[in-house]
């Protein structure tokens, strides 16, 4: 019902913006005529596994396995500097026994999230910059939680998350354009994903049976005082939002001093050293966004 | 930065239950009073982090404890996978109820509410740095610092927040973990330890001592510790700790000193607390921490700065939530030269484990040091001899008076079993207003009730002292 109420004030806001293509993409998001990704077979797998009490490293690899790309992809960053193994990484056993279940976990989610999800034909440099960006939102989600004394793995799966419905809604808006015959802009592009993304969060977070913090995230991180229980997570995705914005592109804020006037840092009772830790990391995040993206 | 210090009568460093009492009882003085909160919200970790999420919890998995015994009936069982969000949807709606209550007794008070984090200039100066890095000073002629406690981290166990949790982090979980280690025997590791057994994760608690809470009667904590084992939980005491570490795979790792090894999902660390007074630059008032790293007071609460007292987790046990409101408003009181009564001799002790514990006035042993030779007598009411309990299906409780050799005048009272907090304070009454032990038989209590269970130990006080 949420969803619908979101859709239909999209549509009307879209076409009450005079601009046909949001109004065809709106449109199309209020009639449902969206067709949402899958979380791909071997993420969910991963979830599942996670969440059950008989995982084990054995299970895992087994499961990563099955999907020989997916498997080289973990390897490869497994043995990245980001991880900094002291000796190689030679086999997925290997690997969890020297990262952990949890980082292991992590890696192969987001591999095949990136592989299945952020695939659109002809964007890929937009894909690129979105898929780094939802990395490295979800590496800072983690550092803001530690720093609040919250749990990190619900933290960075907010994160990583929060702008899922950047992709699906990408694709619905190349074939609406397609369609019509309309060139759409890269600015133009960039607000229409930003304006209207969070509605096909919220579908795809309802497909996926993603959890109750996570889909709040997705659906209030920029308006995170009605995120009710859960504007904690939905105001350290918002926080982790920006501060992988500042990170890959700094010049977004001016520099750390424009950073620092975002109000969610005082909403988080973040006091100046806790920021200046949480901007020290930014140097880590990097180097673990570039171990996934390479 | 302002260095024109604002001026105040009262400065209280902190909102949790101590530091409100005192600023309350400062205004009731005729005082102004100013209040620094480091957090966006008053109330201290007591509402954020503490007891009111633990309690909500706690609520929860009551319920769940209750739906299993008519699992024949409802054919309940609990998802292995669950989130834990799930069992704390309450949870907002209590926290923001009771901020916003809190909100308004200090606006109607006229409290100034400064939030940011304190630290001392002088003995009268304090200077409170903003979240948005802006600094102020605020002089107060009397200084309470009330600013709590946090969990301790011990530099042997590493902490990640993510699979070795403590007590401010173990709530944001997000699923249900299968198994969980305890370490510690304390109240804050006894609550959670119950309230997961009774969730359904097999737990294992481990402590030092022989058993939990050693400054409870035994005979309730073995009470306590038979339920905590029939809902599975595991009690592991006399035991010292080798190393702790997550495997790096899918356990937390606990190796003890006698060779045993514990694995489980997540641990909880609830090894006491330490007093957040690290921030304030205690050395610019003229105090200093004690080797426990707590401040020191005399018997009214007072510092060695005679107009800065300390209140509440910042002095160390019992570190109860009614136990430092009662220290705030006694310091306020001893502050202004007021009376303040003499309730707080009586204040009782109330822990929310699954069952619930409570004491007040002397336990068995403590009575039997008060009174050397002399015989004390303890009359026992159990129950499930009471109707209430029966039909409640609350079967495993105990409610204790504590007498003196003549069976008449009462000694103290103390309780295990639901409701056990809320039924101390009829104990705590009688010992206030020196009503003797027969009072309990001569008068009538509402049938059926968990009430009548005074009565049953009192019959039973009375026998023995024939």
């Amino acid at each position: 019902m949420l969803v619908l109420r979101g859709e239909m004030l999209a549509a009307e806001e879209a076409a009450s913006s005079g601009d046909p293509l949001r109004t065809a993409v709106a449109h199309r998001l209020a009639t449902g005529e969206l067709s949402l990704p899958m979380l791909p077979r071997v993420a969910s797998q991963v979830v599942a596994l996670v969440g059950s009490p008989t995982t084990d490293a054995n299970r895992l690899s087994e499961l990563i396995h099955r999907d020989p790309a997916l498997a080289g992809q973990v390897l490869r960053i497994a043995n990245s500097p980001a991880y900094m193994p002291r000796m190689p990484i030679v086999s997925l056993q290997q690997a969890v026994s020297r990262l952990g279940l949890n980082i292991v976990s992590e890696i192969a989610f987001s591999a095949s999230l990136q592989s299945g999800v952020f695939k659109v034909p002809g964007y890929e440099l937009m894909l690129n910059q979105l898929w780094r960006h939802a990395l490295a939102s979800g590496a800072f989600a983690k550092e803001i939680a530690r720093v609040r004394r919250l749990n990190v793995e619900s933290a960075f799966l907010c994160g990583l998350l929060h702008s899922v419905g950047k992709p699906a809604l990408l694709q619905l808006v190349n074939d609406v354009a397609k369609k019509s015959a309309t060139r759409v802009g890269p600015i133009a592009l960039v607000a229409l994903l930003e304006d209207l993304h969070a509605v096909v969060g919220i579908r795809i977070a309802e497909q996926w049976g993603l959890p109750k913090p996570v889909a709040a995230s997705i659906e209030h991180y920029t308006t995170y005082a009605q995120a009710g229980a859960f504007r904690q997570e939905a105001m350290i995705t918002f926080l982790a939002d920006r501060l992988a914005t500042h990170a890959l592109e700094p010049a977004r804020f001016g520099g750390d001093d424009g950073f620092r006037d975002t109000a969610a840092i005082g909403d988080l009772n973040l006091y100046p050293d806790d920021v200046a830790g949480l901007l020290a990391r930014r140097e880590r995040v990097l180097e673990l966004v570039a171990a996934m993206v390479a | 930065m302002s260095f024109d210090a604002a001026a105040f009568d009262v400065l209280v460093l902190g909102s949790g239950p101590a530091g409100q009492k005192a600023a309350v009882q400062s205004v009731k003085a005729g005082r102004r009073v100013a209040l620094v909160e480091q957090e966006a919200g008053v109330g201290g970790m007591c509402v954020h982090r503490g007891t009111i999420p633990s309690k909500t919890l706690r609520e929860t998995a009551l319920h769940l404890s209750r739906l299993r015994r008519s699992a024949a009936l409802l054919d309940f069982t609990i998802k292995p996978d669950l989130e834990v969000a799930a069992l704390t949807t309450r949870l907002d709606e209590v926290v923001k109820a009771h901020v916003a209550y809190m909100g308004r007794q200090m606006e109607r008070n006229g409290i100034r509410v400064f939030h940011g984090r304190a630290r001392f200039v002088s003995d009268r100066v304090v200077e409170v740095q903003s979240v948005d890095g802006s600094q102020r000073r605020l002089e107060a002629a009397t200084i309470f610092i009330a600013t709590g406690s946090r969990p301790r981290t011990p530099p042997e166990i590493g902490i990640d927040h993510e699979n070795i949790l403590d007590s401010d982090s173990i709530l944001s979980m997000l699923y249900l973990p299968g198994s969980l280690t305890v370490l510690g025997g304390g109240v804050i590791a006894c609550e959670y330890a119950s309230i997961f057994a009774h969730l359904g994760v097999s737990v294992t608690m481990i402590d030092r001592a022989d058993r939990p809470l050693k400054f409870i009667d035994a005979e309730l904590v073995g009470k306590f510790v038979g339920d905590f084992e029939r809902s599975g939980g595991r009690f592991l005491g006399e035991r010292n700790i080798a190393s702790v570490e997550w495997d790096g795979v899918s356990k937390v790792v606990t190796r003890l000193a006698t060779g045993e090894v514990i694995e489980s999902d997540k641990m909880l660390v609830a090894l006491g607390r330490s007093a957040a007074i690290e921030g304030l630059a205690l050395n610019a008032a003229g105090l200093k921490a004690n080797a426990r790293g707590l401040l020191d007071v005399d018997e009214h609460c007072r510092t060695a700065v005679p107009h800065i007292y300390a209140i509440g987790d910042v002095i160390g046990p019992p570190s109860l939530a009614a136990t430092a409101m009662e220290q705030g408003r006694r310091a306020a009181c001893h502050a202004f030269g007021l009376a303040s009564g003499s309730a707080a001799e009586m204040i009782p002790i109330g822990i929310y484990t699954i069952p619930e514990m409570a004491c007040v006035g002397f336990s068995e042993d403590e009575a039997q040091k008060r009174y050397p030779g002399e015989r004390i007598l303890v009359g026992r009411g159990r129950f499930e001899e009471i109707a209430r309990g029966q039909i409640s299906g609350v079967q495993d409780g105990l409610l204790k008076i504590v007498a003196d050799s003549t069976g008449r005048k009462l000694l103290g009272v103390q309780i295990v079993g639901e409701g056990a907090t809320e039924l101390i304070h009829l104990g705590q009454m009688a010992l206030l207003s020196g009503t003797g032990v027969e009072s309990f038989v001569e008068n009538i209590f509402n049938f059926p009730t968990l009430a009548e269970a005074y009565r049953v130990a009192a019959l039973d006080v009375l026998e023995r002292s024939r």
